[in-house]
């Protein structure tokens, strides 16, 4: 467009626009046009849509345009729109342009629009790099603005490691500014450099820091932050800053400056435990003299974070609560939450430090504002003791139906009058959720140590049952909680099981509970199994709960089958129950498990077929007694009388420390698989004393002696056995008697002379007659199929040898702890006896350590490095080589890898210790009768599935049975 | 020190008027938070505390006539009490710049109001300018320099 043209010719709409433009006059919407717009359009959502798309391709056109000016009008107006959720990076280049441009006020909208939108585009770093490196040239007055900017830019952007690279060395120059400006904003792109580029920080370390010695204040605020920032990443190179730093803290009085360096020691002594001893008086100091509650505060994080104050360390300790403590009093909720928070890490160093301050915390738990009470909750445990525990409780419980407010007093300050409103204070649920939580750890902290009243806890527990039902998102969790919590009162407490077995009783009621706390019936239904001896009438108990069970989920279906059969086994034994009475509840019980057979989950399926299996011959049992009766004879079956309580009837079961269970497995050995039952010389005196004819084995005298717990006096056991078998077998003549094949006698011999089960056939001749080979030949089949089942049953037992090694080389250990446990007791006695804990296995120390430390530190690093050794005394050591491609914050990750792997690598080498010097153990105790002996003090203390119990003292039986009979068929 | 994730400038009706991530996020995300964010902030009742935890970190908010300024803070690093100030320091600022600052002033001044706070703040959201008076030094001579510039540009 040039003058002489447009002379002549009348200048075109486009050319007036144009030279209108540098005037601020556009045709084109400007940003105000296009914000007044948008208010105009405020209507409906739509409206504003439709509005905003129109303008958005309005401003894709201008964006494309040549024109610099209306270029870079499209890109702020695009920059404002990204505000509505509209992605401008497809204008990336556009925004280049304008920020190439030579106008500053076009510059400045380039810059803005690129800090905002590019650090999603990594390819248009690389080619404004040429462009930084050009804004960045310092000449000038008129250029520290420009510069300003640009600095400003780089830093909102996420920097390349290789535009760092680029551009690090001008960034530098520009360090030596004369203007503090320049400076300061430098610093704070040098921090964007590091994080990306750590070689530079390693390579100017000194000049950095040097700026520390700034003569300009807000530079020296920059630098600190910088370095703040950076020593989170990695606090290493910046410990030998700390005199500086100190000096730092002595002499500036900004109070900005004061919480960074104390953010910065917070940093610093998490690695470094000496600065504490020199930081804390200063900090204390501090504390006394400032003002500034934010100092004031940070004063106090140092202190907590830093880990500054010891378990001991009482004095600096009440300082700080009672710091706090001031700040919980105070009007301002912001200092109530975040003082929350701190007390409780304090709480965790040391518990007993909070304990002085439950009426503050008791308070704070009906703060207005819920998310106060939150945080409160988390203190609770730190307070709680056996007087308060029921009001704590009960305010908690309250705030589940109370309907709260909160009354605001509007005192008109220049609006109106004065008004008071009131506001309801809404409780979400997962705060609910949170109450529930804490209430249960309350009460069962420390084995029930608060609870004075199980009767009340019952109550509560019922309580917590009725809200929880309406808590949709977590009541899967918390019915759990609940129903763990009923056991373990059950086991727990034997004082109380009568109110616990009713209250549970009283929940299983309850309408429609299955669908709206499944969960708590698992370990409900399992106690009523367990305890149905406390049931009188077992029989309603069981029509009740298969009246609900068609409701119930699979897995409470599989704890409720064998519970239906210890009531069963309870109710019937409990003396008076007629024949028809008891076959009438044995027909509802079959009806209700026939269908349960072909359940697609195998834990049913098992269940219920081996219950229906047992209980159809009972009821066979049963028709022929009533033959033999009349209907109201209470004279029942042996079936029901003897067997079935023996599967259950074992010892009472006890509380065991957590964690046993898992200790036992660890080490197990399968050395235990070959093994036999009994060794060769048992045979040969059990042969020797009973003088046996073998006969046919009935299937009652099979089960009668099944029960685990007989085993200890084997020998008796065996006596009676045998001496009915053997009358059994008197009377009958074997038709095979002839029977004789002597081929397979010989094989058989081959394979007895190699079978270590077999006995020597010196020591047989006295026990065998011929007549028998036939019988043991049908049981010969017999063998192979259990030998396959046997031996899967036999990988149960390797653990439980190991138990008894490790139990009896642990009984000094116990027997101490006995004795302390005895003192808590007395202390209890005049309470509720609970129940301790027992401790069969001592769990991996190293294991234990580990996991206190990880419930203790709230910051995993300071634990970690101060394990490490320090041989790191220069600034970059151990990533001098390493930070090559690294930033600090990838080395970091390093470290903590290396160290943990040092750990593990430890704790794997003393667990191997720890395993050899069992199995020396064991191997001693190998094939020794002994160790079938102990197994009966196993069983007392370990809860085992009955099933498992049923079936494998069964196996056991058939392998004695089976045996002898290889070993008779000898001759 | 105080690491400002991001800081969100929402109306009483819950429109976007500002905002600065100083941590990269997906656009989704953005969106994301900004909408969850605007409906807890806005139920949130008088006499409440001004910080709640959302999601991993912790967010500290306060109400300026109808503007709610929303600042998301790491939570083991972040000062709240800091945060609060600065968001005070931030509005300071802009009121002396604009001269009794209103909504309205940084609907239409969006930029200022972006440059005001890159003056504030460092990239990583930690505060760089404590100090009001320089703030505004700077601002000032930018916007003279940008007249200076427009001036330039018509006299070409």
């Amino acid at each position: 467009m040039s003058f002489g043209l447009s002379s002549n010719n009348a200048p075109t709409a486009e050319v007036v626009k144009q030279r209108l433009r540098p005037f601020g006059i556009f045709f084109e919407k400007s940003l105000k046009d296009l914000i007044k717009g948008i208010r105009s359009h405020n209507e409906t959502p739509e409206s504003l849509h439709t509005f905003l798309t129109n303008e958005l391709v309005q401003c894709r056109k201008e964006a494309n345009s040549s024109d610099i000016n209306l270029k870079a009008n499209a890109v702020l107006k695009l920059a404002y729109l990204e505000m509505y959720g509209f992605d401008m990076a497809w204008c990336n280049f556009h925004t280049l342009e304008v920020m190439s441009s030579e106008s500053l006020q076009n510059k400045r909208v380039g810059y803005l629009a690129a800090s905002q939108s590019f650090h999603r585009d990594p390819d248009i770093l690389v080619l404004m790099t040429n462009l930084l490196k050009k804004d960045l040239k310092y000449a000038g007055k008129d250029d520290m603005v420009k510069v300003g900017i640009a600095l400003n830019a780089i830093s909102t952007i996420i920097i390349t490691p290789s535009l760092a690279r680029d551009i690090v060395d001008d960034l530098f120059l520009m360090l030596n500014s004369s203007h503090a400006y320049i400076r300061k904003k430098t610093i704070a792109v040098l921090l964007k450099v590091f994080l990306q580029y750590p070689e530079a920080l390693r390579d100017n370390f000194d000049k950095f820091t040097m700026k520390l010695q700034d003569n300009d204040i807000s530079v020296v605020s920059a630098t600190v932050s910088a370095i703040c920032e950076l020593s989170k990443q990695n606090p290493w190179p910046f410990v030998p800053l700390s005199p500086l730093l100190y000096e730092l803290l002595l002499t500036v009085d900004n109070n900005w400056i004061i919480i960074r360096l104390l953010k910065l020691f917070t940093n610093l002594s998490q690695v470094e435990p000496k600065l504490k001893y020199k930081l804390l008086p200063k900090i204390v100091e501090l504390m006394d003299s400032t003002m500034a509650t934010s100092v004031l505060y940070e004063s106090v994080n140092c202190i907590v974070k830093g880990s500054m104050i010891l378990e001991d360390d009482y004095n600096t300790a009440n300082k700080c609560l009672q710091c706090l403590n001031k700040f919980c009093q105070s009007q301002d909720p912001n200092l109530r939450y975040i003082s929350c928070t701190l007390f409780y890490k304090i709480g965790i160093v040391n518990s007993q430090f909070v304990s002085d301050y439950n009426d503050l915390i008791l308070r704070l738990i009906s703060d207005v504002d819920i998310s106060i009470r939150s945080k409160a909750l988390e203190l609770l445990r730190g307070i709680v003791n056996e007087n308060n525990l029921k009001l704590v409780v009960s305010t908690l419980l309250k705030q589940f139906v109370n309907e709260e407010v909160v009354i605001l007093n509007n005192n008109g300050n220049g609006r109106g009058n004065g008004s008071r409103k009131e506001f309801p204070i809404l409780i979400p649920n997962d705060y609910k959720i949170k109450m529930i939580r804490t209430i249960i750890s309350l009460c069962s902290m420390e084995n029930y140590r608060n609870v004075t009243d199980f009767e009340w806890l019952n109550a509560l527990l019922i309580d917590l049952t009725i809200v929880s039902q309406d808590l949709i998102e977590a009541r899967d969790e918390l019915g759990k909680l609940i129903g763990l919590q009923l056991k373990s009162i059950m086991i727990k407490v034997p004082d109380v099981r009568n109110i616990t077995i009713s209250s549970i009783i009283k929940i299983l009621t309850m309408y429609d509970i299955e669908f709206k706390l499944s969960t708590v019936l698992r370990d409900c239904i399992w106690s009523l199994g367990e305890y149905s001896s406390l049931i009188e009438n077992g029989e309603v108990m069981i029509k009740i709960l298969i009246d609900k069970s068609t409701r119930f989920n699979a897995d409470i279906k599989a704890i409720l089958i064998p519970s239906i059969l210890k009531l069963l086994s309870t109710w019937c034994n409990s003396g008076n129950i007629t024949l028809s009475e008891v076959k009438d509840v044995i027909t509802i019980i079959i009806q209700f498990l026939n269908p349960l057979i072909s359940n697609s989950l195998f834990e049913i399926q098992e269940r219920s077929i081996e219950a229906v299996e047992f209980l159809n011959l009972v009821a066979q049992s049963i028709d022929e007694l009533e033959v033999e009766q009349n209907e109201s004879s209470t004279e029942l079956p042996m079936l029901l009388t003897d067997v079935l309580p023996s599967f259950f009837g074992g010892n009472e079961l006890r509380p065991i420390a957590k964690g046993t269970q898992q200790e036992l497995q660890k080490n197990l050995t399968h050395d235990y698989l070959e093994t036999p039952f009994l060794s060769s010389d048992d045979w040969n005196n059990l042969f020797k004393q009973y003088d046996i004819d073998e006969g046919c084995i009935t299937e009652s005298t099979l089960f009668d002696g099944s029960s685990d717990e007989k085993f200890s006096d084997r020998d008796t056991f065996y006596e009676n056995d045998y001496s009915e078998l053997s009358s059994n077998v008197e009377d009958k003549d074997n038709p095979f008697s002839n029977y004789n094949d002597d081929a397979t006698i010989k094989n058989r011999k081959e394979e007895q002379l190699s079978n270590p089960f077999y006995l020597t056939e010196s020591d047989d001749k006295a026990n065998i007659q011929g007549n028998d080979i036939f019988e043991h030949q049908e049981y010969n089949s017999h063998v192979d199929e259990l030998v396959t089942i046997v031996k899967v049953k036999n990988t149960i037992t390797p653990s439980e040898h190991v138990a008894q090694s490790i139990e009896s080389e642990l009984i000094t250990t116990s027997n101490k702890e006995q004795k302390k446990k005895h003192k808590k007791h007395k202390k209890l006695m005049k309470k509720v006896k609970v129940l301790d804990d027992e401790v069969i296995v001592q769990p991996d120390q190293s294991q234990l350590e580990l996991e206190s430390k990880k419930s203790r530190s709230l910051s995993p690093i300071p634990n970690l490095y101060s394990m490490k050794p320090r041989n790191n005394n220069g600034i970059f050591l151990q990533t001098k080589s390493k930070l090559g491609s690294f930033n600090f914050n990838k080395d970091e990750i390093n470290d903590l890898n290396v160290i943990e792997s040092e750990q593990l690598e430890l704790d794997k080498i003393r667990q191997r210790f720890q395993e050899q010097s069992l199995e020396d153990q064991s191997t001693m105790n190998d094939g020794d009768e002994e160790v079938i002996i102990i197994k009966k003090k196993r069983d007392k203390s370990k809860k085992k599935s009955k099933t498992k119990k049923k079936s494998k003292s069964k196996d056991e039986i058939k392998q004695i049975e089976a045996d002898p009979a290889g070993a008779i068929e000898d001759k | 020190m105080t690491q400002l994730r991001y800081l969100l400038l929402i109306s009483r009706q819950g429109k976007v008027r500002l905002m600065k991530w100083y941590t990269p996020l997906s656009s989704k995300e953005k969106t994301k938070i900004t909408n969850e964010l605007t409906q807890t902030v806005l139920a949130r009742k008088p006499k409440m505390c001004n910080i709640i935890n959302y999601s991993d970190h912790k967010v500290v908010y306060r109400r300026y006539a109808s503007l709610y300024f929303i600042a998301g803070i790491t939570p083991d690093i972040g000062n709240e009490l800091l945060t609060l100030e600065l968001i005070h320091r931030y509005v300071e600022t802009m009121d002396a710049y604009f001269g009794n600052v209103c909504e309205l002033d940084i609907i239409f001044n969006f930029t200022k109001a972006y440059d005001i706070l890159n003056e504030m703040i460092m990239c990583d959201g930690s505060l760089a300018e404590s100090s009001k008076r320089n703030i505004l030094q700077t601002m000032t001579a930018m916007d003279s320099m940008d007249n200076h510039d427009k001036l330039d540009r018509v006299l070409s």
